[in-house]
């Protein structure tokens, strides 16, 4: 097949500043988020936000803004790298100072179809040394094997100090999946002749596709893209959670994300529910001693096994200013 | 350009007749509270709060929304200085606009979805 379909895997820049305002980040305008958000190549399609973070839905995915954290995540042939010079500016401008920065993606399924600096990973890592400021001096950038070539996780961190900022009782969890069962993904089309708005459609595939019922303590805005496709945030407390979904057969992908404890695992099993996918991939971002990783390691797997997910490949690694960053594929044993 | 020329109304920072009623006391919440409950019209409460990005996002669309249904009440609550009314209201995310007719909810939109809001208000105002 010549012609790219839409790219489902995402771009994913997460940002941790200090500074002594409570507000930090949240107290940037409309018009410089948008600025931000134009150098990407993306817009604002809803938000909501809560007394921790605020959460955008984007045209190609999603940012959460958190007083001292931004979140940006990207999908399609976005150039989230781009957004980082401005990021920078406007953060300086409120008195913030970087303390880290880590960017990660999986493996693109048509990486020819991406622009520059998505153009490789080498392309991607030189864009950030160049722009990152020289108080980041802890650095790395790795890619993560699985048991297929194709299928890798790359992560690029750097940080001023090298231990994490990472609150030490929760962990992010990121969840990739291809291949989805046709039927299930037939959910994410918009009907034909239905004129309703995309956050109307959006929450009715919310609910039916069961997505709401993975958090149901978590306020969701979903949202219906035309002619397909779908995206969510979700807010609960301090914590943000987003899912992001493209149908189209032979390229289908779906994302899930979050940050939390234990419960993670929950949603992990209830998110394989609702998509049934052929392969999957979990990444976790973890804190704390060597137990702690192994003992992550084993509860995915025991989430996954009973839902006939085999996993085929392990790999972990410490990154300045992440922790560690744990990587586990698995395929359905169907296939 | 002269200096004369003020901006456009929907640019200016807070205007006295503004079609959206800014209110700021218990008392005031009450009193229009009661007078709201005598009228047939919809009211759209729109809580939001200084700190919240979103808010700030959809305001011009809730201004040009105010003067287009003239026959709709719009009132904006600050979450932090009427904190009282925001739980009674159970408001935890924002912005959220609360529909309400005769004393009753009859609607609601969480988040900033401005086409979601428009077709709720145009759907209740009758």
């Amino acid at each position: 097949m010549a012609v790219p379909g839409f790219e489902g895997f995402e771009k994913r820049l997460e940002l941790h500043f200090s500074g002594y305002d409570p507000l930090g980040l949240r107290r940037l305008s409309i018009d410089d988020l948008q600025q931000v958000l134009d150098a990407v190549q993306c817009s604002i399609v809803s938000a909501a936000g809560n007394h921790s973070f605020d959460a955008y839905v984007l045209s190609e995915s999603s940012l959460f803004l958190y007083p001292h954290k931004i979140i940006l995540k990207t999908c399609g042939t976005t150039q989230l790298l781009r957004s980082i010079p401005s990021l920078l500016r406007h953060a300086a401008d409120l008195g913030l100072r970087l303390r880290s920065c880590r960017y990660s993606r999986g493996s693109f399924i048509f990486p020819a179809a991406q622009p520059f600096p998505h153009t490789s990973f080498s392309d991607e890592v030189l864009f950030l040394d160049a722009r990152l400021p020289a108080t980041l001096r802890f650095r790395k950038a790795s890619i993560m094997p699985s048991d297929a070539s194709l299928h890798s996780w790359h992560v690029y961190s750097a940080a001023a100090d090298l231990f994490s900022v990472l609150q030490p009782s929760s962990s992010t969890i990121e969840v990739c999946m291809t291949e989805l069962d046709c039927s299930l993904a037939r959910q994410f089309y918009r009907r034909n002749g239905d004129h309703r708005s995309g956050d109307d459609a959006g929450a009715e595939m919310t609910e039916l596709t069961g997505i709401g019922g993975i958090n149901p303590r978590a306020l969701v805005c979903g949202f219906a893209f035309e002619p397909c496709g779908y995206s969510m945030n979700g807010l609960d407390r301090d914590r943000y959670s987003t899912i992001h979904v493209t149908p189209e057969d032979g390229h289908s992908y779906a994302s899930f994300e979050c940050i939390g404890g234990r419960e993670v695992m929950d949603y992990l099993k209830k998110v394989v529910h609702v998509f049934r996918p052929g392969a999957v991939s979990v990444c976790m971002g973890v804190t704390g001693t060597d137990d702690d990783e192994e003992r992550v390691r084993s509860a995915v797997v025991r989430a996954l096994e009973p839902l006939g997910l085999s996993c085929r490949s392990r790999a972990a690694e410490d990154f300045p200013g992440a922790g560690t960053v744990t990587y586990q594929t698995f395929t359905a044993h169907r296939k | 350009m002269g200096h004369g020329l003020s901006a456009p109304a929907a640019f200016a920072a807070e205007e006295v007749d503004s079609p959206v009623l800014a209110i700021h006391s218990k008392n005031a919440w009450n009193d229009h509270w009661k007078s709201h409950k005598d009228s047939s019209k919809l009211m759209v409460i729109d809580f939001t709060a200084s700190w919240c990005g979103p808010c700030r996002s959809i305001a011009p669309a809730i201004k040009a929304m105010a003067v287009k249904y003239t026959d709709v009440v719009f009132v904006k609550i600050d979450v932090d200085e009427l904190s009282e009314v925001a739980q009674q209201w159970k408001v935890q995310t924002m912005p959220a606009f609360v529909l309400v007719k005769g004393g009753s909810e009859v609607g609601r939109v969480v988040g900033a979805k401005k086409d979601e809001l428009d077709k709720k208000i145009a759907q209740l105002r009758a």
